[in-house]
């Protein structure tokens, strides 16, 4: 419970610090973020853009993990886990893309510009989408959990290339892209500068994401997990 | 209270996390009572098991 508390407070932290405070040219006090010009107000999108296109790396991180642990031992439990984090990761990985667009539309002009960030994120909705077609197609419940787990093993080795790497080599025009470093004002958009309290709540927004995410996780397996038992007693009469 | 009411329609943004914080209250008690319903639903499952 104590965890819970601490969640609700952390993330009520975060959406207060993030929305409302000020953003100025020369930071005087702690609460004043700095201004990043050609964002402005737009900078404050990396307190909720940014933890989603992180739950959806971790929840791919976790799916692979529990698939391997389903590989090793076959126990269905671990299935589940790896479903439900999946599920979550490619949900995560919807709102990453939907709020990346719409800060797009004000920050770049367009909505879409197949910027490697955009294609990579695009080509690991896919990617796992497919996932999800597989696992509907087979009924057998062991050789749809062998075979989805042997896929997301193979989907995840995709993962830090698309989100970690290749958007980093390229150029384009997401902050931290290569070309960020050549120009003395940044990117072809911005050099996304953050003072110390604009890291300081950054990573406290990870951290209460991922809190939530495990929530979220946890309260998704256990229901599946409860479903199981029931179908076997139904079964079992 | 009117100061307030002043306060906020100059200083939109307010507005904009007031009805976020809102939102995540909502959210938060719904996972609260989901997780909650959840741990009976497994006490009745292991208790019938015993």
């Amino acid at each position: 419970m104590v965890w819970k508390i601490f969640l609700f407070l952390l993330l009520a932290f975060v959406s207060i610090a993030g929305i409302s405070f000020p953003i100025v040219e020369n930071p005087q006090t702690w609460y004043q973020f700095p201004l990043i010009p050609g964002l402005e107000e737009n900078a404050k999108i990396i307190f909720f853009h940014v933890p989603t296109a992180w739950l959806t790396v971790i929840g791919f991180l976790v799916s692979t993990i529990f698939s391997i642990k389903y590989l090793r031992k076959k126990n269905l439990d671990d299935d589940a886990k790896s479903y439900v984090a999946a599920q979550l990761g490619l949900i995560f990985c919807i709102l990453a893309t939907v709020t990346g667009a719409v800060w797009a539309k004000f920050a770049w002009g367009s909505y879409w510009s197949w910027d490697p960030r955009q294609t990579s994120i695009f080509a690991l909705m896919l990617i796992y989408g497919a996932w999800f077609a597989l696992r509907s197609s087979i009924e057998s419940e062991d050789k749809r959990a062998t075979l989805s787990a042997v896929y997301s093993i193979l989907a995840f080795v995709t993962v830090p290339f698309f989100v970690f790497i290749m958007p980093r080599i390229m150029d384009g025009l997401h902050p931290g892209s290569a070309d960020d470093k050549f120009t003395p004002s940044g990117g072809p958009v911005v050099n996304f500068k953050m003072n110390s309290s604009m890291l300081l709540i950054f990573f406290l927004s990870l951290i209460a994401f991922t809190i939530l995410f495990y929530w979220m996780w946890n309260v998704g397996y256990r229901s599946l997990l409860i479903k199981e038992k029931l179908n076997k007693k139904i079964i079992r009469g | 209270m009117e100061g307030f009411y002043n306060f906020l329609s100059s200083n939109a943004i307010f507005i904009v996390m007031i009805i976020v914080l809102i939102v995540w209250i909502g959210i938060f008690t719904f996972l609260l009572n989901l997780d909650k319903r959840l741990k009976g639903i497994e006490k009745e499952i292991n208790g019938e098991k015993k």
